[in-house]
């Protein structure tokens, strides 16, 4: 008897093969010659050089379409029914007619004309597996720009919603994405999209008209299952998958034509706090990543019009310059700050409305609603009433307690002369930095270079496709050296790809000064899609060095950058199109002056806390605070903080007063767990083993997102008719800032 | 009948059969249905608390949708009690509503539609016990919870 898995193949080949004999079979009969797509006459097929084929098929509901909101969806199985290799044309021309009669270049085409582009891959035709997404991809109605004109590509998201809600320094966050059919056949609408880095996503709930159907987290590989079998089946589902701690990808299956599922996401977060500022962060687009050959699990940067998936890992979508879709993003934040807020500043406008002293709300302005940039809004508070703050939470029904306390570090004086440094500038050169951003990062390192001094070495290193540097050692900071470096920093510019893990080694892997402690400088835009093979070559070398990560640009991979940062025991900042370069060294420097409190360490007396998060306190340098998070069974007492402050021994004591219950931390103290459990198992370089089993186990107890488990939710009340539907990928604009054609090829 | 008409039927009763044997050939292919949750009680319920679990087969729930009264406004939050790779849920629900006593349903009332995916041969037994009713100001109410089923759609 044969292996269930094998018959169902044998059966599914015959079905494929069924349908396509019975196309043919149809369409040489309806039209008393095979499908009229012979070269340039009618319709038409296009090879290209990397084998894919591209056909034209001319609609015959030719209308308004655009003007209608309906566009046409059309089977990858008829199109490769339909294709005799002896048609093909040149690579790259799109063909459309007016079956079957004659044909135009799509140059041609005038507005009102409706085209259906149907593109597949004559190599991979028999090996594509129908059921993955994008094997029946419409590629979206486009009428042909014309001059600077924007075209409105008709996809699946109409708009994103984000309501967050800030108590403190905690966040809890509700976004909403609205997914609604354009065209007029079923469709699975597939985004990839970011969230915070430490997001702890814990609710999911799919809404079809006033009906909200909560989903339910498993572990990943079950979700998929009980997603694919409820949209074979045309059932409405939807699926949360997560990439990276801060890429995830929503599946929507079976929305009909003209139909709306709205599916909801709500999240915890921590804000960051830096020098009585805090920062409310929601990235809105996943930068193009670049991935070296031989990668694991890469995040591909792909045209919109590229609907085959890539053989690992996942793909993002970029429209062209010239192409907008309908997405639009709307932000509200409630701020209850709960001290006096003094000054609010955003990245972009925002409408703000005072309500007493610790409260505001906020929201974005109409007409700064395109999703292609990181939301950042800044508030700050009275000066020292931050310095006190703990948290806690006790779960009625197992007792636990959970608590997290801003640990804040004294006040220290500058130090009249800085120790003497070994700085070292690390610049990623690549091509999506081509632009404005390597015109931040030159900036930054020119402003940087003002601040050195006598006694102090430095070198300049720039990556992309293989690594260059200023000289062949670490140079002392001398009038001419600075004046040669400069001249080298001029020079910069941005191609190639982005091998930073040349650029890792490099700065880390030449012999240590034993006079100078090395401060590497990254300034990147993180846009790279091995970061775990990053980080595990940081946690391998950084010896003692220092690394300060400075994101350059408008949607940087934060979760890069602040990992960098924390491995290599320094911090990470970011430095948006629009800041000052020198402001932002200035501050770094400023910072680097003062003498860090190291060798951190809490005595927590009474208040009994384990479980804690760091697990390894970072040195606490001045004006940034590190929030630590953990569980607890006594009660609040003596909390005390020892370190050293150069080579004084300091101990003072937090003013522990308990504040308000906060629900959210047993969510946030499961987020940090898995946190620590990735950093230990990229390590140790366990990809399937224990720590798998440990964060998956944490994952579903606390009902939390991660690499492991997913959220499902299926309409089981209604099947819809019709078959599973067509794949659309929702493409997103690129990154303000960063350059189309030096990140996405298009074909 | 012509050669080309001969060629269609047999092309199309091929694909009938090859779709049909597909279908019921799938690996791992489950059935969808929804279990409705009704709570019967004299006092207006404000708050309540159910276990559920399936003993005739493999149930995963998919879903979980509020009943028929608004003044629940979200769908139920659950626990999974079993955590592990288990073939069969258990789930604990549970929902409440801050309205006052006046709006909250009484009576016979829908709270809430699970939408669970099933496996295997077995028809599906299920099991459900109101663990807690309660009353708008905290009480215990008494109530009767009754599970109906329906079918595949």
């Amino acid at each position: 008897m044969a292996h269930p898995n094998v018959a169902s193949r044998v059966v599914r080949g015959l079905t494929a093969l069924s349908i396509g004999v019975a196309l043919a079979v149809l369409v040489a009969c309806s039209s008393g010659a095979p499908y009229p797509v012979s070269g340039g006459a009618s319709g038409g097929s296009a090879a290209s050089s990397d084998g894919s084929e591209e056909i034209v098929v001319t609609g015959s509901r030719v209308g308004s379409s655009t003007s209608s909101g309906r566009f046409s969806v059309r089977e990858r199985q008829a199109a490769v029914a339909a294709v005799a290799p002896a048609n093909a044309q040149p690579a790259g021309r799109l063909f459309q007619g007016s079956a079957p009669g004659g044909s135009k270049l799509l140059s041609q085409v005038q507005p009102g004309e409706e085209i259906w582009v149907i593109q597949t891959a004559a190599a991979e035709a028999d090996s594509v597996d129908d059921s993955s997404p994008g094997s029946g991809t419409m590629l979206a109605l486009v009428a042909p720009s014309r001059g600077a004109e924007t075209t409105q590509v008709p996809l699946p998201l109409r708009h994103t919603d984000v309501h967050a809600v800030v108590t403190g320094y905690v966040s809890a966050v509700d976004v909403t994405q609205q997914f609604e059919n354009p065209y007029d056949e079923k469709i699975e609408a597939v985004y990839l999209f970011p969230l915070p880095e430490k997001a702890a996503v814990n609710e999911f709930v799919m809404t079809i008209g006033e009906r909200k159907i909560r989903g339910i987290l498993r572990e990943k590989e079950e979700a998929q299952r009980i997603y694919e079998d409820a949209r074979a089946q045309g059932y409405r589902a939807s699926l949360l998958v997560q990439h990276r701690p801060n890429i995830f990808e929503q599946k929507v299956a079976n929305i009909e034509p003209g139909k709306r599922i709205d599916v909801n996401i709500r999240y915890f977060n921590t804000l960051a706090y830096e020098d009585g500022w805090y920062a409310f962060v929601f990235p809105t687009v996943v930068g193009p990543r670049y991935n070296p050959q031989g990668s694991s699990d890469p995040v591909a940067a792909f045209p919109r019009t590229e609907f085959r998936e890539p053989a690992t890992g996942t793909a993002v979508r970029y429209l062209r310059p010239s192409e907008r879709s309908a997405h639009d993003i709307g932000i509200s934040v409630e701020l209850d700050a709960g001290v006096a807020i003094e000054e609010i500043a955003a990245s972009h406008e925002v409408a703000t409305r005072r309500d007493g002293e610790s409260r505001a709300h906020v929201e974005l302005a109409s007409g700064n609603t395109m999703p292609n940039r990181d939301f950042v809004l800044r508030f700050r508070v009275a000066g020292d009433t931050i310095k006190s703050n703990l948290l806690t939470y006790t779960d009625a029904r197992t007792q636990q307690g959970y608590f997290t306390l801003l640990v804040y570090p004294p006040a220290a004086p500058t130090a009249s002369r800085r120790q003497s440094v070994e700085m070292v500038f690390v610049v990623d050169t690549s091509g999506s930095m081509a632009g404005e951003p390597i015109a931040q990062a030159r900036a930054a390192i020119n402003s940087a270079l003002d601040k050195l001094e006598r006694g102090d070495t430095f070198q300049i290193m720039n990556f992309s496709n293989e690594v260059r540097q200023f000289a062949s050692r670490p140079l002392p900071a001398t009038w001419d050296n600075i004046e040669r470096a400069r001249d080298y920093v001029r020079r910069l510019g941005g191609e190639g790809g982005t091998e930073m893990l040349s650029g890792i080694r490099a700065a880390l892997g030449f012999p240590r000064d034993a006079e100078r402690t090395r401060y590497v400088v990254f300034l990147t835009d993180g846009y790279i899609g091995n970061e775990t093979e990053i980080l595990g070559e940081v946690q391998r070398t950084i010896g003692d060095a220092r690394i300060f990560s400075f994101g350059v640009g408008n949607a940087v991979n934060r979760y890069l950058l602040d990992e960098l940062a924390t491995e290599g025991r320094g911090t990470a900042a970011y430095l948006a199109l629009d800041d000052s370069a020198s402001a932002v060294m200035d501050y770094y420097f400023e910072r680097i002056s003062r003498p860090a409190l190291t060798d951190v360490a809490i005595d927590w007396g009474a208040f009994a806390a384990t479980d804690v998060y760091p697990a390894r306190l970072p040195d606490l340098l001045a004006g940034r605070p590190v929030i630590v998070t953990g569980k607890f069974r006594g009660n609040v007492g003596d909390v005390r903080v020892h370190g050293r402050l150069g080579t004084e021994p300091v101990v003072f004591a937090i003013d522990a007063a308990r504040d308000a219950q906060q629900p959210a931390l047993s969510s946030l103290w499961a987020r940090l767990r898995i946190e620590d459990l990735v950093r230990q198992q990229t390590r140790a370089g366990d990809v399937d083993g224990g720590y798998a089993t440990a964060i998956r186990a944490t994952a579903l107890e606390y009902s939390l997102m991660s690499a492991y488990t997913s959220f499902v939710a299926v309409d089981a009340s209604e099947r819809t008719s019709g078959d599973r539907g067509t794949t659309v990928n929702q493409a997103v604009p690129v990154p303000q800032g960063v350059r189309y054609g030096t990140v996405v090829t298009d074909r | 009948m012509s050669r080309a008409a001969r060629v269609i039927v047999a092309a199309f009763a091929a694909l009938a059969v090859a779709m049909v044997v597909s279908l019921s050939a799938q690996p791992g292919a489950g059935r969808f249905a929804t279990v409705d949750l009704y709570v019967a009680s004299d006092m207006p319920v404000a708050a309540w608390q159910v276990e559920l679990t399936e003993t005739g087969g493999a149930m995963q729930i998919v879903g979980i949708e509020r009943g028929d009264d608004a003044t629940f406004r979200d769908p139920p939050f659950y626990d999974r009690v079993v955590l592990e790779r288990a073939q069969t849920d258990r789930i604990v629900l549970a929902s409440f509503s801050l309205s006052a006593a006046d709006r909250l349903p009484r009576g016979r009332v829908r709270i809430a539609r699970l939408h669970v995916r099933t496996t295997g041969t077995a028809q599906p037994d299920y099991e459900a016990r109101l663990v807690a009713a309660g009353a708008a100001d905290g009480s215990p109410i008494g109530a009767r919870l009754t599970v109906e089923t329906q079918p595949e759609r």
